[in-house]
C-alpha cells in the first residue's frame, strides 16, 4: 500500500542523492562555527512537476510532527519528544536553560519505526552514494514512531522522514480549493487528530498526521473542517498554532488583524457569529454569540496582517508579530495585552520565544533580529547581519555554552534567523554582555551617550506598546556566522537536537548535522569508523530516557 | 474604458476619496515610460500641489510661453478638474512637447522611465530658476527689499550673510532635493575632507537576494582609493591613499530610489536588465545620515515597474498609494491591487523566470521633519 503511494511520488526525481546537489551552485555543504562543523546531511524537496500554480505562490512554512509509539501513548518516553514544534510542552518549564546538564550526551534520535535498520545501514553512505534502493528504503512502517517534516509548497502539503535519506516526501496531500498557508503539530494530542492546517481561504482542518501517512490517496482523510469555505473569516490564515496544555485548543491568525480561537470538542459545523468590529485600531476581545459553535473567540489584534503566532511553552503567553511591525504579547488567560513594541521599521515576519520564556525574538523588513525582553518590556538588542527581510528566527534550545558553570549566572543563549538573502546567522546572547549594561544607572556605561536614553532608563509599564526604538539607543549584536544555505530566500529554521533545519520560500529543505563534538560521547556505543560523523543518529535506545527531560522544541514559523 | 472606470469606482465604493481622481494615461506608442513616471508624479502630493498651484497663479498670463512645464501643469489641472471620478486621458500636448524639444524621447524606441524623471525635474527647475532670476533682477531694480517668499511659492535662502551666492532653491528642490556629504579621510595625515553634493534622486546598485536597505548600506559602505585611484590630499600636497564614503546630510522629503537594474556588460557589449530580487519595505528608515536625522522615516507611495527581460524592449506601469488604497497604473488602465500585491514586484531570485515585473523606481515620503 504504502509503496504505491511513495512509488508515484518519489518517481521523477528521487535518484539525486544530496550532495550532487544540483539546485545550489556555489553553495558550500558545510559551515563552521566555534564549536566545530555543521554539515549539509540531507535535503527534502518536491517533485514540483506535479505542482499547479493555478493559485499563485505560496511561501513555504515547516513543521515537525513527532509521532509517537502507538501502542504506549501516555508515558512519555523515550522519543524524543523533545523536537515536535511550538506546542505540546507541559513539562517545558522543568528544563533550565545554559545548565548543560548532560544535553550534549543526550543524542538519542528515534529512527522512524520498522525502517529503522534499514534506513540506519544506508544513512551511513547515504550523504554521497547515489541511491539506487530508494523503493526498499521507503517501506516505513507508519504504525510506529517517527519524526516528520510537514511543509506547504502551493496546493499542496508534503510530509518527508526527517531520518530517511531520501529527497522525497512519503506523502503529499492536495488541495483542491485553496493552498494550505500554515500548519502545526502536537505530540501530544489526545484524541488522534495532532496536526492543524489553515488555508488560504481562511479555512482550518484538522487531522491525523498518522492517518494521512496510511491512507494512499492525496486528499485530505478523517479531518474536521472548520470557518468552512470562510464563513466566520474568509482572509488568508498567516500562522497556526496549539495552545499548550490547552487541552485541544488551537489558535488561527488570519491577514485581516483577527485571530481566533478554537476548542477541539466544540462542533464546527455551528456557524459562530462575532459582533461587529467597534474600533479596527484597537485591540479587543469579543466571545461567539452561541457557546457551542466554533471558533470561541475572536482577537482583533491590529490593522493589517497577524504574520505570525508564538505561544510561549508554558502556554500563558502569547506573541503576534504583524503588518504594523509590533510585537504584542499577550496574557492568553486573561486577554489582556502585557507589552510590545514597535520594529525599527516595516512590518515584523516572525517570532519565536526561548525555553524559558524570558526573550522573544522576532525578524522582519528592516532586515533587524530584534531580541526582546520580558523582564525589561523592550528591546534589548538589535542583531544586525542580514542584507535582505529576516523571515524565520528561533533559539537553539539543544545548545548549552560551553563555559557555563551550572550557576545561571551567565547564561548564554545562541539563537539562529534566516532571511530573504538567503543566509542562515547564528548569533550568541551574552547576558553579561548586553543585559547587565542596559541596567546601569545613566551615564554608568560608557558604551553609550548619556542623555540618550530615555528608551532605557525609564521603567516600561505593563499593558503598554513601546515606539520604535532610536537606533543610537538599541545595543547591536554581530552574528557569529553567515552561511549562504540555499539559492532561494529562506522562510524559515528550526533546531532539532542533531540539526538545524532551514526551508527556503520555494519549498527546499535542509537537514544540517550539528558537529560531531558528541562523538565522544558516543563512542561507547556501537563504535563504527563512520558513526562519528553522524553520531546523533545513532545512540542506542537505553539512553532515551535521559532524553525525555528535554523537553525542546522550536516554534517554526514562516 | 468608461467600463473599466466604472469598476473601479465600484471597487472603491464609498472609500472613493473626496475630490480624488483616478485617470489613466492614453499610449502614444511606447510612451509608457512617460505615463508611469507622470502617474507618480501626479500621485506625489507635494509635487502636485505645487504644480497646481503654479498652474493657478499663472494663469492669468495671458502669453505665457508654452514650456514642458506648463504642459504638465495643465495635463495636472485638466485630471484634477474632471467631473468624472476615473476614466482616461490623452496627456497629447504634454508628450508632443517633450518630443519637439527633446530628440532623445522622439523616437518610437523603448525609453528609459528614469531618465524621463531626471529629465523633466531637471527642466522644471530650470524653468523656475530662469523664472526666479527674472523676479528677482525685477525685485532688485525696484526695491532692495528681500522678501522670504515671492510668488509661485518660490523660497529664496534665508537671509545669513550670502543670499545672492547661494543657486536658487526652487519648489521642486525642497522636495526632492537631499545632501550628500563625501567624505574622504587621508589614510596619511587622516585629514578628512568633506565634499557636499546635492542630488534629486539616488542610484543605488543592487544585488540578488537583497534589500533595499542593504543597497543604501552598500551605498554608504568605505571604499579606498589606492592605486590608479588615489586621492589628491590638499594637505600633503600628494597622491595618497584614502578612505572614502557618502553619507545623507540631509535627506529630501520626497526620496526618490532608483534601482540600478540597467547594467553594461563589457564581455556582452551591451545593457542587460537585473532582475534581482530586490526586496523594498512599505516603511523604510536610512541607515547611512548623519544625525539628527537618523531616525527619519519614510512610507512608500509609488513605483514605477519595469516589465520584460530587456533593456530595449518592455513596457512601464506604476503602483501608488492613494489615500491608503494602492492602485495599478497601466496606461489607460486603473485598478485596485492589494497592498500585498506590492511584494509581487521584488524581481525574481532565479535568472531566467517567467516574472519579468520588477521595481525601478521606488517613491518614499518623508513622515517626520526633514528640513
Amino acid at each position: 500500500m504504502m509503496n504505491t503511494s511513495n512509488g508515484m511520488i518519489s518517481a521523477p526525481s528521487s535518484s539525486s542523492s544530496p550532495a550532487a546537489n544540483p539546485q545550489s551552485p556555489g553553495i558550500k555543504t558545510y559551515f563552521k562555527t566555534p564549536e566545530g562543523k555543521y554539515k549539509l546531511h540531507y535535503e527534502k524537496t518536491h517533485s514540483s512537476g506535479l505542482l499547479h500554480y493555478a493559485h499563485g505562490k505560496t511561501v513555504t512554512q515547516v513543521t515537525l510532527a513527532q509521532l509517537k509509539e502507538r501502542a504506549a501513548p501516555s508515558t512519555p518516553t523515550g522519543t524524543s519528544s523533545g523536537y515536535s514544534t511550538s506546542s505540546g510542552f507541559r513539562s517545558a518549564t522543568a528544563r533550565l536553560l545554559g545548565t548543560g546538564n548532560g544535553s550534549r550526551a543526550l543524542s538519542f534520535v528515534g529512527g522512524n519505526g520498522g525502517g529503522k535498520s534499514v534506513s540506519t545501514s544506508s544513512r551511513i553512505s547515504g550523504s554521497f552514494a547515489p541511491s539506487n534502493s530508494s523503493t526498499s528504503m521507503t517501506n516505513t512502517n507508519f504504525d510506529g514512531k517517527g519524526t516528520y517534516l510537514v511543509f506547504n509548497v502551493s496546493d499542496a502539503i508534503f510530509i518527508c522522514d526527517l531520518n530517511s535519506q531520501d529527497k522525497d516526501p512519503v506523502k503529499s496531500i492536495h488541495f483542491s480549493n485553496s493552498n494550505p498557508m500554515c500548519h502545526a503539530f502536537d505530540p501530544d494530542a489526545k484524541d488522534g487528530h495532532d496536526l492543524l492546517i489553515g488555508l488560504n481561504s481562511g479555512d482550518v482542518y484538522t487531522v491525523s498526521l498518522r492517518q494521512q501517512l496510511q491512507d494512499v490517496s492525496k486528499k485530505l482523510v478523517g479531518a474536521l473542517h472548520y470557518n468552512k469555505d470562510g464563513s466566520v473569516n474568509n482572509s488568508r490564515c498567516t500562522s497556526i498554532s496549539w495552545v499548550p496544555g490547552g487541552d485541544g485548543a488551537f489558535v488561527v491568525a488570519h491577514a485581516d488583524g483577527n485571530l481566533y480561537v478554537y476548542e477541539k470538542n466544540k462542533d464546527g459545523a455551528t456557524e459562530s457569529t462575532f459582533p461587529a468590529i467597534r474600533d479596527p485600531t484597537q485591540f479587543s476581545v469579543d466571545k461567539a454569540k452561541y457557546s457551542k459553535s466554533n471558533p470561541v473567540a475572536r482577537w482583533h489584534i491590529c490593522q493589517g496582517s497577524v504574520n505570525s503566532i508564538a505561544f510561549s511553552n508554558d502556554g500563558a503567553h502569547l506573541a503576534t508579530v504583524g503588518r504594523d511591525g509590533y510585537l504584542r504579547i499577550f496574557d492568553f488567560l486573561t486577554q489582556k495585552l502585557v507589552c510590545g513594541g514597535k520594529s525599527y521599521y516595516g512590518a515584523l515576519l516572525c517570532c519565536s520565544w526561548s525555553m524559558d520564556g524570558k526573550y522573544i525574538l522576532t525578524g522582519g523588513e528592516d532586515d533587524l533580529v530584534q531580541v526582546w525582553s520580558m523582564d525589561d518590556r523592550k528591546v534589548v538588542a538589535w542583531g544586525e547581519g542580514h542584507n535582505s527581510w529576516v523571515s524565520g528566527v528561533a533559539f537553539d534550545s539543544y545548545w548549552s555554552s560551553p563555559n557555563s558553570d551550572g550557576s545561571g549566572e551567565h547564561v548564554m543563549y545562541r539563537f539562529g534567523s534566516v532571511g530573504q538573502d538567503t543566509q542562515l546567522l547564528l548569533w550568541d546572547l551574552e547576558m553579561d554582555e548586553i543585559v547587565v549594561p542596559l541596567r546601569r544607572a545613566p551615564g554608568g556605561s560608557p558604551t553609550y551617550s548619556t542623555g540618550s536614553s530615555a528608551h532605557w532608563d525609564n521603567v516600561i509599564p505593563m499593558g503598554t506598546l513601546q515606539p520604535a526604538p532610536c537606533k543610537r539607543d538599541v545595543p547591536k549584536l554581530s552574528p557569529i556566522i553567515a552561511h549562504r544555505v540555499h539559492t532561494e530566500p529562506l522562510s524559515g529554521l528550526m533546531f532539532t537536537q542533531e540539526s538545524v533545519v532551514t526551508a527556503c520560500r520555494e519549498g527546499h529543505i535542509k537537514i544540517w548535522t550539528r558537529p560531531s563534538e558528541s562523538e565522544t560521547q558516543s563512542n561507547s556505543s556501537e563504535a563504527n569508523p563512520t558513526s562519528a560523523l553522524l553520531s546523533t543518529s545513532f545512540t542506542k535506545d537505553n539512553k532515551a530516557s535521559l532524553s525525555s527531560k528535554i523537553i525542546g522544541g522550536s516554534t517554526f514559523k514562516q | 474604458m468608461g467600463a473599466a472606470g466604472s469598476k473601479l469606482e465600484k471597487a472603491l465604493g464609498d472609500q472613493f476619496p473626496e475630490g480624488e481622481r483616478y485617470f489613466g494615461f492614453e499610449n502614444f506608442g511606447n510612451t509608457c515610460y512617460c505615463n508611469s513616471v507622470l502617474q507618480a508624479l501626479y500621485f506625489c502630493v507635494p509635487f502636485r500641489e505645487q504644480l497646481l498651484e503654479y498652474y493657478t497663479s499663472n494663469k492669468s498670463v495671458a502669453d505665457a510661453e508654452e514650456n514642458l512645464m506648463t504642459c504638465l501643469a495643465d495635463l495636472f489641472s485638466q485630471i484634477s478638474s474632471q467631473k468624472k471620478k476615473t476614466g482616461v486621458i490623452a496627456p497629447k500636448r504634454f508628450v508632443q512637447r517633450l518630443k519637439k524639444q527633446n530628440e532623445l524621447f522622439r523616437s518610437y524606441m523603448h525609453q528609459d522611465a528614469h531618465e524621463f524623471l531626471n529629465y523633466l525635474l531637471n527642466e522644471v527647475v530650470d524653468i523656475l530658476e530662469k523664472e526666479a532670476k527674472a523676479t528677482k533682477t525685477e525685485h532688485e531694480t525696484s526695491s532692495s527689499s528681500s522678501p522670504e517668499k515671492i510668488a509661485n511659492g518660490l523660497k529664496v535662502p534665508q537671509a545669513n550673510g550670502v543670499v545672492h551666492k547661494e543657486p536658487i532653491v526652487t519648489w521642486v528642490h525642497n522636495i526632492f532635493q537631499g545632501i550628500l556629504t563625501n567624505e574622504t579621510r587621508c589614510l596619511r595625515c587622516e585629514t578628512v575632507t568633506a565634499r557636499d553634493e546635492t542630488f534629486l534622486d539616488l542610484s543605488l546598485d543592487i544585488e540578488q537576494n537583497s534589500s533595499i536597505t542593504s543597497c543604501l548600506k552598500n551605498f554608504s559602505s568605505t571604499e579606498t582609493l589606492h592605486a590608479e585611484d588615489k586621492f589628491f590630499c590638499d594637505k600633503c600636497c600628494s597622491l595618497q591613499e584614502a578612505q572614502k564614503r557618502m553619507k545623507i546630510k540631509k535627506p529630501p522629503h520626497i526620496l526618490v530610489i532608483h534601482l540600478k537594474r540597467f547594467k553594461y556588460i563589457e564581455q556582452l557589449g551591451r545593457y542587460k536588465k537585473l532582475s534581482y530580487r530586490v526586496v523594498f519595505p512599505l516603511e523604510l528608515k536610512l541607515s547611512n545620515t548623519v544625525e539628527p536625522y537618523a531616525d527619519v522615516e519614510y512610507s512608500l507611495f509609488a513605483v514605477v515597474v519595469h516589465v520584460g527581460s530587456g533593456p530595449n524592449h518592455g513596457h512601464y506601469v506604476s503602483l501608488v498609494k492613494s489615500h491608503n488604497h494602492w492602485l495599478f497604473f497601466d496606461d489607460e488602465n486603473v485598478e485596485m491591487i492589494e497592498e500585498s500585491a506590492v511584494q509581487t514586484f521584488f524581481g525574481s531570485s532565479q535568472e531566467y523566470s517567467s516574472n519579468t515585473d520588477h521595481g525601478y523606481i521606488l517613491f518614499y515620503e518623508s513622515l517626520g521633519p526633514t528640513k
